[in-house]
């Protein structure tokens, strides 16, 4: 009985270290689940939630930024999920940021992505909506590849004809104004030569999505056999390259064509005066900003192709190639 | 015709028993709630018995838990490899200690040593009428030796569980660095980002039962002892043995309950 | 320490010495075996009786019964005025603070300390003693057994005759007014044996307790009997003092002196 007072110490302390990590761990998973220190509530509706479920990680750039909190069908078609967002995290989040449901690592649980935005919106607030995307299919993806791709060449082609028509109109010589006409005469180049790029563009693309179809079918396939991993590198670097011309030809086709249409549409402009004709200028107009548009989309394509999650191993391995390479 | 009447009567016999020694028990258990429970708590006992069941476990259940976590490790490991999801080898060896193989081989390693211990001290104090002392000089042994044992193995097993998955994961950390290298912030953050309530919850509430049936097996084996040493020991062995099935029988309880709730 | 105060539950104030245990009619049957059959006994204040009987005669059984161990199947014993089969749990403990019991096995706590023995009773009581007081107690109950320096020895480390000696004191030190005795010199050499006998001797007449000896060991009864009951098939088959039972022809009484 005499080392009852020691007994009891080692006892209390026994319990006391049991007590300790039951708490730890309590507090460890409730801050992983966002159960302590506040956070606010977001709202994002989806068409599907892949499996989503309560609980599941919301990420932001790849950072923890939260956790699934409930989910609630609205109507047929749409489920309202609430995230709950840490605040240190929230603060960066803009309204104008995109969420989509994605899976951790190839069969892990499902996460909310919440892609960054422009970050010109304000930052968002308890209550907010945002925006969705639906996450990409390779099929839908190819399929507006192939469409934006015709398209491309469709415009191409019309441009063409327009500049050419404009060029054989001789028009530009009748002017007197000398300094004008070779401007002019160099930006028309300009249109011409990008329009090339974008017609070969789309010969290029055409074979790269009739490429990927072949081996679409089986996901598996596309990520494991090495021919085809061996061919799809070709395509990618193809792809890769293709959409940087698409885009420096975009950047030139835009500056041109707004320039162009600016001048068209102001009386004052000198294309407007030259032309005098309004049908022409009407046209050239709908083909610019067939052109834009159609640019536009397929960058869209583009980006949306490389985060794809088929393809996104692909692009990782090819940055550590190079980063190996250094 | 003999042979199959004998063989008969024997059988019966054998399920009569059962329910009898069924009922027994739940009258010896209803006793504990009914009196055990009721106020001139043994305090002084009490802790003295948490001390011995508690403290005195935790070398043995501390050993058996590390080795179980670097074993469960290292055996894990080809699997996950041939899925190519070696990275989630402390989720699931996180998730396997702290559901499951925890509480369940802690609670068999409790009921092997205090579950004996208790049957075999009760069941000596029984034969040596040491009990009936008790009795007489105005103390209820039942009170003294039954309830205070039996709450003590309900309340030190869950902490005995507590510390002994945190030993078992520390072994599962050493058991991920013997073949590769992850840092213990790693380690210790991919364990709880996989785990949820629901995963410890439920985990720590059934180890209160399974104290609880080792106390209550182990002291009404014990208490009901049969004359003799070798009543003794027969008491101390079912004890261990009807503890570690009933571990068995409130597993599959709760893992239906925590089912059923919705809880995983 | 003289004269212990008494309690006189029966309220009778004439010369003759009181009943302190009156057993009617008492009944105690395991199953089929029938072991005590319509048993009656007296024991006055005062006196040493010695229950004789065979193994398995129903001698513990008898005394297990007067203590509340054991529920008779029908019959009263009275107990300082109280019947004991009729009492609740907190009457009984109440009761048997006034009754010692010595066990045949001594039933000592070999988990505790010689100390912690005698404590144990002492602090099971309803009214909490100051440790001095309790310290004052052990002294004197091991004094009375002349073992007062095993006091923080374990039961273990001590030989029979000693641990019987450690029981009584267990047993005295609450001063009980009824002391029940079960077979205290069973598995005792003579000598050993015939200190136990005088101890009780010596502490009976210190305290004025009543016993009752439970015992089949002869020079046991011819040392402590102040009256011997011959406890057969369950009935008081003779009475009487010590010399009447040596002198009786009687087959049955003569088979315990052979």
């Amino acid at each position: 009985m005499a080392n009852q007072g020691e007994n009891n110490i080692k006892l209390g302390v026994f319990t006391l270290a049991g007590l300790l990590v039951l708490i730890f761990s309590f507090y460890m998973i409730g801050k992983n689940h966002n159960l302590f220190g506040g956070g606010f509530e977001i709202k994002v509706r989806f068409s599907n939630l892949n499996g989503l479920i309560a609980g599941n990680n919301v990420l932001y750039s790849g950072i923890q930024a939260g956790t699934v909190k409930d989910m609630q069908l609205i109507n047929d078609t749409s489920i309202e999920v609430i995230l709950l967002i840490d605040p240190k995290v929230g603060s960066f989040i803009h309204k104008d940021a995109i969420a989509t449901v994605g899976t951790e690592g190839l069969m892990g649980n499902k996460v909310i992505n919440i892609q960054p935005g422009t970050g010109k919106s304000l930052a968002i607030s308890k209550g907010d909506y945002l925006q969705t995307r639906k996450a990409v299919s390779t099929d839908a993806m190819l399929q507006t590849l192939d469409k934006t791709n015709n398209n491309i060449a469709l415009i191409s082609e019309e441009l063409k004809g327009t500049v050419q028509r404009i060029n054989e109109s001789k028009i530009l010589e009748l002017l007197n104004d000398k300094e004008l006409s070779p401007v002019l005469r160099s930006s028309l180049k300009n249109i011409h030569e990008a329009t090339a790029n974008a017609r070969d563009m789309a010969v290029n693309l055409d074979i790269i999505v009739k490429g990927i179809r072949k081996g679409r079918g089986a996901a598996g396939l596309l990520l494991t056999d090495t021919a085809f991993a061996g061919n799809l590198n070709n395509t990618m670097q193809k792809v890769s390259s293709v959409s940087d011309q698409a885009n420096l030809a975009t950047i030139r086709l835009n500056t041109l064509i707004e320039a162009v249409s600016q001048d068209l549409s102001s009386k004052d402009g000198s294309l407007y005066v030259l032309l005098r004709d309004s049908a022409v200028a009407g046209q050239l107009k709908q083909t610019m900003k067939n052109i834009q548009d159609g640019t536009a989309g397929f960058n869209q394509n583009m980006e949306a192709l490389k985060h794809n999650f088929l393809l996104r191993g692909y692009f990782k391995s090819l940055e550590k190639k190079k980063k190996e390479g250094q | 015709m003999d042979s199959i009447d004998k063989i008969h009567w024997a059988f019966t016999d054998r399920i009569l028993e059962f329910f009898k020694e069924t009922g027994h028990v739940m009258r010896f258990t209803g006793h504990f709630f009914s009196l055990g429970l009721k106020p001139r708590f043994e305090v002084k006992e009490l802790l003295t018995q948490c001390y011995l069941i508690g403290y005195k476990s935790l070398p043995l259940i501390g050993l058996t838990g590390f080795i179980m976590g670097l074993v469960l490790t290292m055996q894990l490991r080809p699997s996950l490899i041939s899925y190519g999801v070696e990275s989630e080898l402390p989720v699931m060896v996180g998730i396997a200690i702290v559901r499951e193989i925890g509480p369940v081989i802690t609670a068999l390693i409790f009921a092997g040593k205090i579950g004996s211990s208790i049957g075999a001290e009760l069941g000596s104090m029984k034969v040596t009428e040491q009990i009936d002392a008790m009795e007489v000089s105005g103390t209820n042994p039942f009170k003294y030796l039954v309830a205070t044992r039996v709450l003590a193995s309900t309340l030190m097993l869950p902490i005995l569980t507590i510390l002994s998955d945190a030993i078992s994961l520390f072994g599962a950390y050493i058991g991920v660095n013997i073949r590769s290298v992850t840092s213990i912030r790693l380690f210790y953050t991919q364990v709880f980002d996989s785990l949820s309530f629901g995963d410890l919850t439920p985990a720590v509430i059934k180890t209160f039962f399974f104290g609880f049936a080792v106390g209550i097996v182990g002291c009404y084996k014990g208490y009901n002892s049969s004359k003799g040493t070798r009543g003794v020991g027969s008491s101390a062995n079912t004890a261990v043995v009807l503890a570690s099935v009933l571990i068995f029988i409130i597993d599959l309880l709760a893992v239906q309950l925590t089912d059923v709730l919705g809880l995983n | 320490m003289e004269t212990p105060i008494r309690s006189s539950t029966t309220g009778k104030i004439t010369g003759k010495p009181e009943a302190v245990i009156e057993i009617e009619h008492l009944c105690k049957r395991f199953g089929e075996n029938v072991v005590l059959n319509d048993f009656n006994l007296k024991v006055y204040e005062n006196e040493n009786l010695v229950v004789l009987g065979k193994s398995g005669s129903g001698k513990s059984v008898l005394i297990k019964c007067i203590i509340g161990l054991l529920k008779p199947d029908s019959g009263k014993i009275i107990v300082l005025g109280k019947n004991i089969p009729e009492l609740d749990h907190e009457d009984l403990d109440k009761i048997r603070t006034k009754i010692g019991f010595l066990f045949q096995g001594n039933a000592l706590y070999d988990s505790m300390t010689v100390r912690e023995n005698l404590e144990f009773s002492l602090r099971r009581q309803w009214i909490r003693l100051p440790q001095t007081e309790v310290d004052a107690m052990v002294k004197e109950a091991l004094d009375n057994v002349g073992l007062p320096h095993t006091v923080d020895m374990m039961p273990a480390e001590l030989s029979g005759g000693m641990l019987k000696r450690v029981a009584l004191a267990r047993t005295l030190i609450l001063k009980p007014e009824i002391i029940l005795y079960d077979e205290p010199t069973t598995g005792l050499d003579p000598v050993t044996a015939r200190e136990i006998d005088n101890l009780i001797l010596s502490l009976q007449k210190k305290y004025h307790t009543a016993s009752i000896i439970i015992s089949h060991d002869m020079n046991c009864v011819k040392n402590t009997a102040d009256r011997v009951v011959l406890l057969l098939d369950g009935k008081c088959y003779m009475e009487g003092t010590y010399q009447e039972l040596e002198d009786a022809t009687d087959e049955n009484i003569k088979q315990f002196f052979e």
